[in-house]
């Protein structure tokens, strides 16, 4: 066994040296996570992210902090503040969707109902025109807000309803009838904020007018129309998942696998044409233990690729869902891998030609198992045809145990086919090499 | 210490090997001399296990031990340096010494003396820690050696160990050779140099086309099989009269089983030279008789 050891330490040495090689197995998968989870970011589990939208607060007013904090408030919406040259290039780079501009004077008349309704300023982005419109409503939610916030103040109100009055009554252009109806309306409105502010004087007491309660246009409801989604159709398997990397790192980490696949054979082959094969078998050494020491590397190397990606997946936000699984996944995806890796050897002669065949049949495995475009979303006759790479096989362990919350018992179909794969690859892989060494 | 009879390997039609036998004694170094192609390193292939032999055997025997290659006591008895560099070229050389060390269950203490002498014995221990790589063919060569003797074997099979040296790697070479034997290891050394066979070798077998020729000490070789020696000179004065066989102009190129006296009788003639030199019979000459070709051919 020591001398197996040995031979596997000396293989991964090896490989790890090799510029080239390393670059497939570590590098590459990392990119194709990466690569592949950015783009399907809009997939995590059916949810959005918020517009992201800046305002530009010239005010710097009560008013202006009050409408800021209710738009704060609103979930569809991430916001921040800046200077106007920053909003507007942000804007113009397409980091944001648009912004929101509340000038100098902006909470002298916001929430007035009576007044000069106050100036606001709004940049969007030219192609996101549907958000516009959508931004817009949430400016207007936010103006109600302040509506209401002002007869929260009833003491501060009553000055602005006298200066009204004066203004209508001092204005000769408007007509007589308006202006009986105008000053009748001021009037009930005084006396509506007298007793508002006499009410506010008990403000601990159970009639008080609480924070909570908000002056609205409407009060809108939202009502739970969820649909009923199948759990095993595509969009409830979607449902399931939690992190936009949750499809695109076991796809790196199938390109990880392939990568030491493609390392291992090609070794195999070096091996015979360096001449290091012959140094092996003059030694004390059974050509099992030759075969055992290059299996066990390729072994280690899987699993070691698996692990450092889900590693580096949950620094990201992967969160396996059942770690035993994904360790019985690990193991049969390397049991599998290492059977293969032995009949690709064994394909050619020459590093060349393994090479060769060995990324031809890697590429094939690949697209026909979903390492580039995943099964769940291939037309239905690639669906069938999938069964039969084993990369779509072990997909689907990884993805039982990170995201698919399988069972353990759903768990052995898919290992126990793996298994069954390297198993075969292997004894024919061996018999083979056997007699070619 | 090792005994090959009658083996014989054919390749489908083509007969490699044809009835091969000999005896390596113990602490001799002994000279497999043939062309490419004579079927050498088959025949080492053979003595090592790594080809089963179509017919015949191989025996690998010490102090009343004697039995197959194939098996793991006789394995450790023999160190081999193919002729392909069998390195790990992404390894440095203490990586790769290290390596074949533990193939052979050397580890701890043991393995760092049995790396350290085989650092030294090579010529490599300031370049330990570089990838073989870096190196050049004869640091390479040096190195593969070393490796076959890292275990400590008690007979080393050398496979054409100076093709692609230069000159001082060949030099180093064949100087630890030597100390190697001297102190008490059993060499065979293959080649198809025949100045190097008769340099090293105590006793020489000669094959070509897979067939034993002949096999003898390299002195006893030359006396049954070595033709004249060579005389070639420039002749500075030739008195006149008939001209000796081999003139052309003033150069002279004649054959002679004893050339001192043939110089002396030319010279009693009134010949006299610029520059003289006499080439005593080789192995070269040995393979000429034997076969009707060069070795080099």
């Amino acid at each position: 066994m020591a001398a197996v050891i040995q031979m596997a330490i000396k293989d991964l040495r090896i490989l790890f040296r090799d510029r080239l090689g390393a670059f497939f197995i570590l590098v590459f998968p990392i990119l194709m996570g990466l690569f592949f989870g950015l783009i399907m970011g809009g997939n995590s589990g059916g949810r959005t992210a918020a517009m992201r939208i800046v305002i530009v607060d010239q005010d710097q007013s009560e008013m202006s902090r009050k409408f800021i904090e209710s738009l704060t408030k609103n979930k569809s919406v991430s916001l921040e503040l800046a200077s106007f040259e920053s909003a507007r290039n942000g804007v113009r780079k397409g980091s944001r969707i648009g912004f929101v501009v509340l000038p100098k004077g902006f909470g002298e008349t916001a929430g007035i109902l009576w007044s000069t309704p106050p100036k606001i300023q709004m940049g969007i982005d030219p192609s996101r025109l549907m958000e516009a419109g959508m931004i817009q409503g949430f400016v207007m939610e936010a103006m109600g807000s302040l509506v209401g916030e002002r007869f929260r103040q009833p003491k501060q109100l009553k000055p602005l309803i006298e200066d009204a009055k004066k203004q209508l009554e001092s204005d000769n252009e408007v007509n007589p009838l308006t202006r009986r109806l105008m000053s009748n309306y001021f009037q009930s409105l005084g006396t509506l904020m007298d007793s508002m502010a006499g009410i506010q004087v008990a403000e601990d007491s159970e009639f008080s007018l609480k924070s909570g309660e908000n002056f609205q246009f409407a009060d809108i409801q939202s009502l739970d129309i969820s649909r009923e989604i199948d759990p095993q159709s595509q969009a409830g398997q979607l449902q399931k998942l939690r992190s936009r990397w949750d499809i695109s790192f076991p796809q790196a980490m199938m390109w990880g696998v392939l990568g030491c696949v493609a390392g291992f054979s090609i070794s195999v082959a070096r091996e015979r044409t360096l001449g290091t094969m012959v140094r092996l078998q003059v030694a004390p050494l059974s050509r099992f233990q030759i075969l055992a020491g290059k299996a066990l590397a390729c072994f280690i190397a899987v699993i070691g690729v698996i692990g450092m990606l889900t590693l580096l997946g949950m620094g990201l936000g992967m969160r396996p869902a059942n770690f035993m699984a994904l360790a019985v996944a690990a193991i049969s995806i390397a049991c599998c891998f290492v059977g293969l890796m032995m009949t690709l050897a064994v394909l050619g002669r020459t590093e060349q030609s393994v090479s060769g065949i060995g990324w031809a049949a890697n590429m094939v495995m690949a697209m026909l198992g979903g390492a580039m475009i995943p099964v769940m979303f291939m037309p239905g006759f690639l669906k069938s045809a999938s069964v039969a790479s084993p990369i779509s096989w072990s997909i689907m362990a990884i993805e039982g145990a990170i995201w698919r919350q399988y069972t353990m018992a759903e768990m052995v179909l898919p290992c126990l086919i793996l298994i069954g794969i390297g198993g075969t690859g292997f004894v024919i892989g061996t018999l083979v090499l056997s007699r070619k060494i | 210490m090792l005994i090959a009879k009658q083996l014989r390997k054919s390749y489908g039609d083509l007969e490699a090997v044809s009835n091969l036998s000999f005896e390596i004694r113990k602490g001799e170094i002994f000279g497999l001399l043939g062309p490419n192609g004579a079927g050498k390193t088959t025949t080492i292939s053979m003595l090592t296990g790594l080809l089963r032999p179509d017919s015949g055997e191989v025996a690998i025997g010490s102090q009343g031990r004697s039995g197959d290659p194939q098996t793991p006591l006789n394995r450790r008895m023999i160190g081999v340096a193919p002729q392909a560099l069998s390195l790990y070229l992404e390894l440095s050389a203490r990586e790769n010494l290290d390596f074949f060390a533990s193939l052979y269950g050397i580890t701890g203490r043991r393995r760092r003396e049995r790396r350290e002498w085989a650092l030294e014995f090579s010529g490599l221990a300031d370049r330990q820690n570089d990838r073989v790589s870096t190196f050049s063919g004869g640091m390479k060569r040096r190195l593969n050696i070393a490796v076959a003797m890292i275990h400590e074997p008690h007979i080393l099979l050398l496979d054409e160990p100076t093709v692609g040296v230069d000159p001082q790697s060949r030099h180093h070479i064949f100087d630890s050779i030597r100390t190697l034997n001297a102190e008490g290891l059993t060499v065979l050394y293959t080649t198809h140099y025949m100045e190097e066979a008769q340099r090293l070798c105590d006793r020489v077998a000669i094959v070509d086309q897979g067939r034993l020729l002949t096999l003898d000490t390299v002195p006893e070789l030359i006396k049954k099989y070595g033709s004249r020696s060579v005389v070639t000179a420039e002749v500075a004065h030739f008195p006149g009269g008939e001209r000796p066989a081999g003139m052309d102009g003033n150069q002279l190129r004649l054959e002679a089983a004893e050339p001192l006296k043939k110089i002396a009788e030319l010279h009693s003639q009134g010949v006299e030279f610029h520059t003289l030199n006499i080439a005593g019979p080789d192995l070269e000459s040995v393979f000429l008789k034997l076969t009707g070709r060069s070795l080099r051919d």
